[in-house]
């Protein structure tokens, strides 16, 4: 049985429908991101499971308990970090935390202990003492992140927590998400950074105006999506004394190889776009930019970079979504 | 770490046992009181006043010093004492007040309340480690100002008993004062309505520092001896003490329920703080009405007030949103009235008010009767529930007519309610001016709200009988029981509607 199941969720605004029908399942120790534009009804989603709203219809069943009809006790199984993660004016890295921690109904050296744990995991120990007012914006997403850890819950919901991050606090935060995945908690996070969730992420949704359109692996869902797997391969020519002749020669043979369904000229460049039909299984990207690179090779073309990529999330969002916004 | 533990606890186990009974101490305090105490020492707010309030009361124990030196014999001590209390009292009676609107307040706007609610903290215990730790700080300011309060009394010229009374009312107006900001800080949501909120509170505190230097001043003047003789003053003490602890706690529920979310049984509190409230003044009113019965006429009072109070506080609970959280169906019965649901905060007030018109009634019984005039505080007795209960049902009818949603968003209805009693009050006064009547034509203001009561009250003494009769009163009844019977079944029909849609 899978730790979180929500089943026909639905949340009424008036007449706007923020979230239609939407049913997934989180396992413990995976991560699910949640992907979608702006309005699509990620936050109202994550608000529901953060039992800070009710939905119109559906149910979610977290630990065997229903969230919705016994919020009470499902409570201490979450930690929930809202996009916008507030702290408080005057008070230290160190009293923010032992205040939650009180409020969470820690006492004595279980708190002490449980607010040491945190602050070490999360790499806050050096600025225990400064005012959270006062941290840069990784850094008070860390307490924030921190917060949500203190009574242990088993179940993350994070909205966001990678926005406004620079690259190198998003890795950090990767790191840390991968942690406490492997410590066997479940953590379902949104996001705007489809790359970055890529990365993080074991499974994904999308969603839009409120419907969940596609769940699973990334790679799943664009092959469920299209039906057909694409890949884009790069290749760099050096035309030397033949000029600007190579370029179309180039391009005559590439499309004469199968699986290549466009070539396009980009700079120094050709961009090659292959498809598969049946499906993203298989190393056919592997076996087919082979093949291309020993056609061109064996005509003479002179390649000097050959890559390969294989589409990634944004590509899989950007088909799945239609650009429309509630 | 361990081997550190072991360190200490072998050099120092006493400092050791004291610290742990400290931290125990600590740990059964309201999370909120430690965090707000170690917030606000660090605050500027705190110290520029403190500075301040320290500074002036030097100052003014200077002068004091200076001018009893000069004069041989000194009374001057009232003076001075209420100087102090200036000082005292501007930041007991706004600035503690005002900072505790603004901590709650940032907490709803930074959403950071939404953070203390999930850990299971509870929207009471919130409230009162909010006000708890603002008592604190006032604490501490009392304890700076105490020597100079202490040091008036040996100016001469007021004397101890007089300086506790005024402390210790001006202590339960800094309760009150402080209870009322917290939750004021809970009654708005939108930007607008917040703006709206803090002027007002903003005003409001300025007229209660005012009010406060009044009373402490009439009260220093005064003296203990002569204030305490009178019985006039006692009752009106009792009363203000009482409505303010009355009051208080309603709102203190109401702001309760606002931070409470919808799954749970939020309007409970609101609506047994109500109830307790009425019931618990008609117990102290009844012991007044045994001790020395007041005339007829007090009971007609008695019903007015009491209707007016139950209007006012019945429309916010008859708007509350209509239904419930699937989560709270299962346990609701009909008679659950202190259950969410706009349909059962309407019940309530009628049922709350049919029994404080019975217990008027009892009180008129019991008033020193046998006169004419006792006709007429009987229909004034019976004509403020009608007249409630119209006004309070007409709005829900109009705004809840099952089809429309337009009209049907509580501030809307807060808003009819005002509006149509205004109107009713207004227009119909006109409308019998037109029509070459007299201004108070019982005929043409029977539904208006205060002329038809004060109507019903009225005693024509010169034809010896009331003013109105008991038909004009069934027929203001039967009205009224129409339009609230209209009103329940809108309410019903909604709520039918709602748990339909979820
Ligand atoms: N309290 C509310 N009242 C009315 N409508 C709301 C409320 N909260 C959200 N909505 C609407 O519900 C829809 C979904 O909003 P939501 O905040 O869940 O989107 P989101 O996916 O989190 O978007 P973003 O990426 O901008 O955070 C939006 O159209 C929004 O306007
Ligand atoms: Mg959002």
């Amino acid at each position: 049985m899978s730790l979180l199941e929500v089943k026909g969720l639905r949340r009424d605004y008036g007449a706007l429908r923020a979230v239609d029908d939407v049913s997934f399942e989180l396992e413990a120790g995976t991560i699910l991101g949640f992907i979608g534009p702006n309005g699509a009804g990620k936050s109202t989603t994550m608000r529901i499971l953060a039992t800070l709203d009710t939905p119109n219809a559906g149910q979610v069943m977290l630990d065997g308990h229903s969230l919705v009809d016994t919020p009470d006790k499902v409570r201490p199984l979450i930690g929930y970090m809202p996009d916008r993660y507030g702290t408080y004016d005057d008070v230290t890295v160190f009293e923010f935390l032992d205040f939650f921690a009180r409020a969470y109904g820690l006492h004595g050296r279980e708190r002490a202990r449980r607010v040491a744990s945190v602050m070490e995991f999360t790499g806050l120990v050096p600025l225990q003492e400064k005012l959270t007012s006062a941290l840069s914006k990784g850094m008070k997403q860390r307490v924030a992140l921190g917060r949500t850890l203190l009574h242990e819950p088993k179940l993350l919901i994070l909205d966001e927590p990678a926005d406004g991050l620079d690259p190198r606090a998003r890795i950090e935060l990767r790191e840390l998400l991968r942690a406490l995945a492997d410590q066997g908690k479940a953590v379902l996070i949104s996001s705007h950074i489809l790359t970055e969730l890529a990365e993080i992420c074991d499974t994904c949704a999308i969603i839009e105006q409120g419907r969940l359109l596609a769940t699973g692996r990334v790679a799943d869902i664009l092959a469920q999506a299209t039906g057909t797997a694409v890949a884009e391969l790069l290749v760099r020519l050096f035309p030397g004394e033949e000029g600007e002749a190579v370029w179309a020669r180039a391009e005559r043979l590439l499309l004469e190889q199968p699986r290549v369904k466009q070539v396009a000229r980009e700079g120094d460049a050709l961009r090659v776009r292959l498809e598969h039909e049946g499906g993203a299984a298989g190393q056919w990207v592997d076996e087919s930019a082979a093949r291309v690179l020993a056609a061109l090779v064996g005509a003479g073309v002179p390649v000097c970079a050959f890559s390969h990529r294989e589409r990634n999330l944004e590509d899989a969002f950007m088909h799945v979504t239609k650009g429309r916004v509630a | 770490m361990s081997a550190l533990a072991t360190d200490t606890a072998g050099t120092a186990p006493r400092e050791e046992a004291r610290r742990g009974l400290l931290e125990r101490l600590g740990d059964r305090l309201n999370p909120l009181v430690v965090k707000e105490v170690r917030q606000g020492l660090r605050s500027r707010v705190f110290w520029v006043s403190f500075g301040l309030m320290l500074l002036s009361c030097f100052i003014l124990s200077m002068v004091a010093y200076v001018s009893t030196r000069e004069g041989a014999l000194s009374t001057k001590g009232q003076g001075f004492f209420f100087g102090f209390y200036v000082c005292l009292a501007m930041v007991h009676f706004f600035i503690i007040p005002y900072s505790a609107y603004r901590s709650l307040a940032r907490e709803r706007e930074d959403e950071t309340w939404v953070l203390l609610i999930l850990t299971g903290l509870g929207p009471r215990r919130i409230l009162r480690g909010k006000v708890a730790s603002f008592l604190v700080q006032a604490a501490l300011y009392a304890s700076a100002v105490g020597p100079f309060l202490l040091f008036s009394y040996y100016l001469n010229g007021i004397d101890l008993p007089t300086i506790l009374l005024v402390l210790v009312l001006g202590a339960s107006w800094l309760f009150f004062l402080t209870v009322v900001a917290v939750c004021a800080a809970t009654l708005a949501d939108g930007r607008i309505g917040r703006a709206l909120v803090h002027l007002v509170l903003l005003g409001s505190l300025g007229m209660a520092v005012m009010y406060g230097l009044i009373a402490a001043f009439f009260l220093s003047e005064q003296g203990y001896r002569s204030v305490s003789r009178e019985e006039g003053f006692l009752i009106a003490t009792g009363a203000c003490l009482w409505a303010m602890l009355s009051y208080g706690w309603l709102l203190f529920e109401t702001a309760a329920a606002r931070l409470s979310l919808a799954t749970e049984n939020y309007t409970w509190g609101p609506r047994l703080a109500l109830t307790l409230q009425l019931v618990l003044t008609g117990v102290l009113l009844l012991g007044l009405w045994l001790w020395d019965a007041p005339p007829a006429g007090a009971a007609s009072g008695a019903s007015v007030l009491g209707c007016l109070h139950l209007a006012i506080t019945g429309i916010f609970v008859a708007t509350d949103v209509d239904g419930q959280a699937r989560a709270l169906r299962a346990h609701t019965r009909p008679w659950s009235l202190l259950r969410p649901g706009a349909v059962r905060g309407f019940r309530l007030v009628v049922v709350l008010m049919l029994g404080w018109t019975g217990l008027c009634l009892g009180f008129l019984s019991m008033s020193a009767g046998g006169r004419g005039s006792d006709m007429a505080h009987l229909l004034g007795v019976l004509a403020a529930p009608a007249y409630t209960l119209f006004y309070l049902s007409l709005p829900l009818v109009v705004g809840r007519l099952p089809q429309s949603d337009r009209l049907a968003s509580p501030a809307v209805m807060r808003v009819l309610f005002f509006s149509l009693s205004g109107l009713a009050g207004a227009l119909l006064p006109l409308l019998a001016v037109l029509f070459d009547q007299r201004v108070d034509d019982p005929l043409f203001n029977l539904l208006n709200p205060f002329v038809g009561m004060g109507n019903f009250n009225d005693y024509n003494h010169s034809l010896d009988e009331p003013k109105m009769n008991l038909g004009l009163l069934a027929c203001v009844w039967l009205v009224a029981v129409l339009t609230a019977f209209a009103a329940d079944r809108a309410l019903v029909e909604r709520e039918r509607r709602a748990h339909a849609a979820s």
